[in-house]
């Protein structure tokens, strides 16, 4: 029996985000007068622009930042959403996309690093429900850690969904019509996606191998406040 | 649905989730207790959409000695539980309930609630002593997995109902629901939040402000408020907690720092025309140059001569409203001011010391709230500058006046409006009749008018409470026939159980008395039917 229906590729989606709520992942890094605000959250691209300037005059009265943050925070979402409306738009290809996903992230003093599978196809994911059941199994008590989950999930999904779109608009320039949408899922999009063929094809099992098992294990770790420090300022120099 | 300026008692009510017991609304704290309720929204604590909540906490008893287990919240919020989402939650919180959104929907909108109301009270609970028992959005958002957008409306709705951040020790007041509206529209900073919360404790402020006012009064010194940096005058309200003096106009517009509470202000009332009364002769001037300079009160004041722009501002105003009248080229709209201002204020006054509601109260019931308007703002800084009980007072000088003079003039509309026309297109030498006539000509019209859009507004109501009635008959009636209905289709089950009954008997005669007799079953049968 043949494998069925990998190559098919579907007529292209308009852009949106992956998953059940069409939620944008905002990253806030903003330093002023030495002052580092970092945070990272999601935005609903519906609300109106006035919620903006509200949310982060409400940020900025809630932690004590110097006021002008304010507009600063304000613009940065700002910006961050025009990205996003800017794709809005346009057509994403949509084909078979099965992505891993990766994270690796420390929330106060809780380390995470975990690979897994994502449908990309699949509109009706929840990175949240995924967030909250994580926390849930791996009994993480620090109520921090779920949007963080969620939001770094979200924010891979952007970034692949954003390729998705450059590649469509490619296969689309590039005139080659059938071919080039096969062409463009073996060469980019599938620089991502996994060789689905090798996976689910006929002749392997769905039951991953050993040596994939610490590969696609969640790793939990509890750090204690010197490790914290300790990473916090390895950060720091990487960053500079 | 009167509208009371309601004093809520402050319920205590344990934390946890599965037990919530609401104690009835007595001083004591440890009462039996009872079973929780759903009390529905019970019809005097103004919690609809429609109507407004003018709650003020007033200061409860003190807290009992076991504070850490006990959460205060305000007794307008008791329909609060776990387990269930109030109609009112439904109303303010439409997008989770509306199913236009896949994940929003009632139970992640009780999740958020649920674990912001957790974390207020593990907070609250960890610091009891703590001055600032509140958490802020912020760390709400933080522990939320979901877009921030519907979190902070969530948690705005909680802390507006207190259910969040409330703390009955402080006087702080919940947002008033205009308030909230309000508040996305406003311009100002994030304080407008404060500064709502202050202009609408500042309309409690003004009703209780017979208290207040019997403060000390200023000596001569200039006051120059630390608002606006300019000389106060008629008022001004100080506060002591941090050495501020605002005049009125800032103290409505909450132009004060943040941190500083509306409550804290007391108001000191400086009134120079007391210093110096106003002669006879210094009124007379006043309304010539009234009458010729209208608006202009520069010419005003000089005319007058010996008083400032400022105090014959003042002092005109404080006259009896028979002398208030303004003839100028653009009368009308002063004119219209007037009647506006006096219409305001006549409400008002209404609203605080009646309590029965006047029909078109959306204007009045937040006198202080809309300072967009130019003409409420002008409204509301008069009535702050001139207290309750002045304005009470002009206000009913001008409804009784302007009756008096509609009484008179209605017999006659048409002769006034002439000789209104005829005293506008004359160059009117300064007269007391001539004055007097013009004015009555004003009142007239004015009069009118308003007697006018009284009756429109009445009638209006008393169709709408008729159409009200006739589908209460309606219902009514319809059911008298339902039940009548069932009455009948009962008697007839019961006619058919009866006559099944029958049947049944005369069977079973039948089959025991078949070698009986004939006679013996007729006998039977005959009975039994």
């Amino acid at each position: 029996m043949k494998a069925p229906a990998l190559s098919f590729s579907k007529a292209p989606v308009k852009f949106r985000m992956p998953t059940s709520a069409n939620l944008v992942p905002i990253r806030l890094d903003i330093e002023i007068d030495g002052q580092r605000f970092k945070d990272a959250f999601t935005w609903n691209p519906s609300d109106p622009d006035s919620e903006v300037v509200l949310f982060a005059k409400r940020t900025v009265k809630d932690l004590k930042l110097p006021p002008a943050f304010v507009t600063q925070i304000a613009s940065s979402i700002q910006t961050q959403l025009a990205e996003f409306r800017s794709y809005e738009g346009q057509d994403m290809y949509s084909g078979e996309k099965i992505v891993p996903i990766k994270l690796d992230l420390r929330v106060n003093h809780t380390l995470i690093k975990d690979q897994f599978l994502w449908d990309m196809n699949n509109f009706e994911s929840d990175p949240e429900e995924f967030a909250r059941t994580f926390c849930k199994d791996l009994g993480i008590e620090d109520p921090e850690v779920g949007p963080a989950i969620a939001f770094a999930i979200r924010e891979q999904l952007y970034e692949i969904a954003t390729q998705s779109v450059a590649s469509a608009r490619e296969s689309r320039i590039s005139k080659k019509g059938r071919r080039g949408t096969e062409h463009a899922t073996s060469s980019k999009s599938s620089g991502s996606a996994l060789d689905l063929v090798k996976l689910f094809g006929y002749r392997s099992s769905v039951v991953r191998k050993r040596k994939d098992w610490d590969v696609y294990e969640p790793i939990v770790d509890h750090l204690s406040n010197e490790e914290v420090d300790a990473l916090e300022a390895r950060e720091d120099r990487n960053i500079r | 649905m009167a509208t009371t300026i309601s004093t809520t008692p402050v319920i205590l009510q344990p934390p946890g989730p599965s037990t919530t017991e609401i104690e009835p609304d007595s001083e004591t704290p440890s009462n039996p207790k009872q079973p929780q309720t759903q009390t529905p929204i019970k019809p005097d604590t103004p919690a609809t959409a429609t109507a407004v909540a003018i709650a003020t906490p007033r200061p409860p008893d003190p807290p009992p000695s076991s504070d850490a287990d006990i959460i205060h919240i305000p007794s307008y919020s008791r329909w609060f539980s776990w387990d269930n989402i109030h109609e009112c939650e439904v109303r303010f919180l439409p997008e989770f309930f509306n199913s236009r959104s896949p994940s929003k929907n009632p139970k992640v909108y009780m999740h958020y609630r649920n674990s912001i109301v957790k974390q207020f009270r593990e907070h609250q609970r960890q610091q009891p002593q703590a001055p600032s028992r509140k958490i802020t959005f912020t760390d709400a958002r933080k522990t939320l997995v979901g877009d921030v957008g519907s979190v902070r409306r969530v948690f705005d709705f909680l802390e507006a109902w207190g259910l969040i951040n409330y703390s009955p020790s402080a006087q702080n007041k919940p947002l008033k629901w205009e308030d909230k509206d309000a508040k996305s529209s406003s311009s100002s900073s994030s304080q407008g939040a404060e500064a709502k919360a202050a202009a609408a404790a500042a309309a409690a402020a003004a009703a209780a402000a017979a208290d207040s006012s019997a403060g000390p009064s200023k000596e001569n010194s200039k006051v120059v408020c630390s608002g606006c940096k300019l000389v106060c005058s008629i008022a001004c309200f100080a506060c002591d907690k941090y050495d501020l003096t605002l005049c009125a106009r800032c103290y409505v517009r909450g132009n004060y720092r943040v941190g500083v509470n509306s409550s804290d202000f007391r108001r000191v009332e400086i009134s120079e025309d007391m210093k110096t009364d106003w002669t006879e002769k210094e009124n007379l001037h006043l309304m010539e140059a009234i009458l010729h300079y209208g608006d202009d009160w520069r010419r005003v004041a000089q005319h007058v001569g010996g008083r400032s722009e400022k105090e014959c501002v003042a002092h005109f105003l404080k006259l009896p409203f028979g002398e208030e009248y303004l003839k100028h080229a653009d009368s009308g709209e002063v004119d219209v001011k007037c009647n506006q201002m006096k219409d305001h204020v006549d409400a008002e006054c209404r609203l605080e010391s009646s309590g029965a509601p006047f029909p078109s109260k959306r204007l009045c019931l937040t006198p202080l709230a809309d300072a967009s308007n130019p003409i409420m703002a002008q409204a509301a800084f008069l009535s702050a500058l001139a207290g309750v009980d002045v304005a009470e007072a002009a206000a009913r000088a001008a409804v009784t006046s302007l009756s008096q003079v509609g009484l008179g003039a209605n017999k006659e509309p048409q002769g006034s409006l002439a000789k209104i026309t005829k005293l506008q297109e004359a160059d009117v030498t300064p007269n007391g009749d001539t004055t007097g006539n013009a004015s009555e000509g004003a009142f007239v019209e004015a009069n009118s008018e308003l007697q006018r859009e009284e009756l429109d507004v009445e009638r209006g109501i008393s169709r709408i409470a008729e159409v009200q009635m006739k589908e209460i008959q309606d219902k009514l009636v319809h059911f008298e026939n339902l039940d009548m209905q069932m009455e009948k289709e009962w008697k007839q089950l019961e006619q058919m159980k009866n006559m099944l009954f029958v049947d049944q008997l005369t069977l079973l005669f039948h089959r025991r008395s078949a070698p009986k007799t004939d006679e013996r079953m007729e006998q039977k049968s005959v009975r039994i039917d």
